[in-house]
């Protein structure tokens, strides 16, 4: 039984982590009704820029390295929208994917051309983790599953008890009414992008801070939020956050079940599914911010 | 304006024709982007290296070689597009192949079909050995590693591992062989389970390590997945013996996984460094990359461009039989700095296997 427990556990935070990837996903989504497919790369560049800043010749401690981190990789997704995704919205709705396609290679490339595509790592010393009742949680995870009910719970808040979220989830039902109605779209949008970059950024420093860095580590975690965002309905971002603490908990129980050498093919056995039974998700209340 | 075009290409053409006719050229698909590209940049500089030697020794009869690298993003399809376009735009008869096994495993047929010779310097699978006639590989085949690994588990008296493989070409074959020849040992094995290429959690695999209880865990992987799964047993204390293959063995699996790494022992095809030809590989790597250490496998890439000189000098001509006829006359007897490249029916070379293991955060000989 232990086993399972423990099982459990990790998947509840290894999806806690997608869930911060998938809401960023999901709030672009349901704003501008595309795929962002460099979504991806913000992950890689939240993680990097940290790199950056905590390493020489700056040599920051890590949680004033994140901070500066984050903003910048906020203003590499404003910029995305600014100078690419905003002149092409008028347009066919394929521009916009084909041009998130190419943005993501650029993104990623730029990444290995600035910092190389060997392996990084922050060298933490590896420490035994903290046993619980025969469970153990490192404090890495731990920081993880905290920072992500941490900026889960800003965005609730922010979402439903100001004039600012208010206005997003207005924009999010109907993009011109909302604009009919006075709502200042540049400010919607760059809260949008701003958003999305931050919580990308973010999953993508405790990914790091897990693990290590490498080029293609949004790249990889990308499908992840993309069966957590058609889980949850596209769009939707508690159904966003659902989803990715399902599929963290169901790839990692399913280990139990098959060989873990298979463990991809839950997240993408899910979006098949999905796609083909339930296309507005699992919790598909409605679609929309909501 | 499109017939100035057409002109202009044609004579371009032609000019690159003329530049190239005095180079002897041969092609690389090497990973220089994409998951593997953390070995293919090493890969490259001992290319390198080998082709600056066979140049200042006055090249290939009187003309300079080059290498004409494709990267391959790490990827089989990758690896098609690149050797498609060095056989039907390049033309070139001779192509080192991609490492990681199922890269390889995806061009030889093409490689085959079109009378190119491919060589491996890094790719293990006991499969290539079928690959066909104009295949060939400086580096031993895994059908001689995977024994070596039962042997190893079964020295140290382990009877009873759990066994866990990078899920690909390599990493399977690999731990077939490994399997059949440590169940006729007497060897009983607890759990075996493939694991994914490129996670960075593996915490649930670990649990399911745990849950068998083993004295030692045989873990045939590479380093970024052996590195994380060392420090996610660390981090949940597993206690076990872990047993690694040669891919593995990296001064970057100690600086990934740092103390978790401590203790692993693994085997590796080796050779000896006593040699003059390793001693020598050795200073004119110092030399030319003073701040690099020698990366893995770099000493194959380096025999490989070596013998393939060799080879080209020996041919009677450019056509694809003669070619083969002379690589299998330039590996009879070649000592190379990885020892001796004598091929067999298959186009495979021998190999000795060593010992290794972490100790203090370095990578030292088992003993």
């Amino acid at each position: 039984m232990s086993y399972y427990l423990q099982l459990l556990l990790n998947g509840v935070i290894a999806g806690s982590v997608y869930a911060l990837f998938a809401v960023g996903l999901t709030l672009v989504y349901g704003v501008f009704r595309f795929i962002n497919f460099s979504h991806g790369e913000l992950i890689t560049w939240g993680a990097y820029l940290t790199l950056m800043f905590y390493t020489p010749p700056f040599s920051w401690p890590l949680f004033l390295s994140a901070i500066p981190a984050m903003a910048l990789t906020a203003v590499i997704g404003f910029s995305q929208d600014f100078f690419i995704y905003r002149p092409l919205r008028r347009g066919n709705p394929i521009t916009l994917l084909i041009a998130s396609i190419g943005l993501s290679y650029m993104l990623r490339n730029a990444v290995r051309f600035i910092w190389g595509s060997d392996l990084r790592t922050f060298d933490f010393p590896p420490a035994r983790g903290m046993e619980f009742g025969g469970y153990y949680v490192t404090g890495i995870q731990l920081l993880m599953l905290a920072a992500a009910v941490f900026f889960l719970a800003i965005l609730y808040l922010g979402l439903t008890r100001t004039l600012w979220g208010k206005s997003l989830r207005a924009t999010a039902d109907n993009l011109e009414l909302a604009a009919i109605m006075g709502i200042s779209m540049p400010r919607v949008s760059a809260s949008v992008w701003i958003l999305a970059s931050v919580f990308a950024a973010a999953g993508g420093i405790l990914l790091a801070l897990d693990t290590n860095l490498e080029p293609v580590m949004g790249a990889t975690n990308l499908i992840k939020a993309f069966a957590a965002v058609l889980l949850g309905g596209a769009g939707n971002v508690w159904g966003a956050l659902l989803g990715g603490l399902f599929i963290g908990i169901a790839e990692n129980l399913g280990v139990a079940f098959f060989s873990p050498g298979y463990k991809d093919l839950v997240a993408f056995a899910l979006i098949f599914l999905l796609l083909l039974f339930r296309p507005r998700g699992l919790f598909g209340l409605l679609t929309g911010v909501r | 304006m499109k017939r100035w075009t057409g002109i202009l290409a044609c004579t371009w053409l032609l000019l690159s024709g003329l530049v190239s006719a005095a180079e002897v050229k041969v092609g690389s698909i090497t990973p220089l982007s994409g998951k593997l590209s953390v070995y293919g940049e090493g890969f490259q500089q001992a290319m390198l290296l080998a082709l600056e030697e066979v140049n200042a020794e006055g090249g290939i009869k009187g003309s300079p070689m080059r290498i004409v690298f494709e990267d391959n993003n790490s990827a089989a399809a990758g690896s098609v597009s690149a050797i498609q376009k060095l056989i039907t735009i390049d033309k070139l008869p001779i192509l080192f192949g991609p490492a990681a096994s199922s890269n390889y495993l995806a061009v030889c047929p093409i490689a085959q079909q079109n009378k190119t010779i491919l060589i491996a310097a890094e790719s293990a699978a006991a499969e290539i050995s079928k690959c066909g006639s104009y295949n060939f590989r400086v580096f031993p085949s895994d059908a001689l590693q995977g024994i070596g690994v039962a042997e190893l588990t079964h020295a140290l008296k382990f009877d009873q591992v759990v066994l866990t493989y990078i899920n690909n070409d390599w990493g399977v074959g690999l731990a077939e062989i490994f399997k059949k020849k440590f169940l006729e040992s007497g060897g009983k094995i607890l759990d075996d389970f493939a694991h994914d290429e490129g996670k960075t959690d593996y915490r649930s695999e670990v649990l399911r390590v745990r849950k068998s209880n083993p004295k030692a865990v045989v873990n045939l992987t590479y380093i970024k997945e052996g590195a994380t799964i060392l420090k996610q047993a660390y981090e949940s204390d597993v206690k076990t013996q872990w047993l690694m293959g040669s891919a593995s063995k990296s001064p970057k699996l100690i600086e990934l996984a740092g103390e978790a790494a401590e203790g692993v022992i693994g085997t590796y095809p080796t050779f000896s460094q006593e040699t003059p030809q390793y001693q020598a590989f050795k200073a004119a790597w110092e030399k030319k990359y003073p701040d690099k250490k020698i990366p893995v496998f770099g000493e194959y890439n380096y025999d490989m461009v070596k013998l393939t000189a060799k080879a080209l000098r020996l041919a009677k001509s450019m056509s694809p039989e003669d070619l083969r006829q002379a690589m299998i006359e330039a590996g009879k007897g070649y000592a190379g700095v990885t020892g001796d490249k004598t091929f067999d029916a298959n186009g495979d070379v021998g190999a000795v296997y060593g010992r290794w293991t972490v100790k203090q955060q370095a990578i030292q000989d088992y003993k």
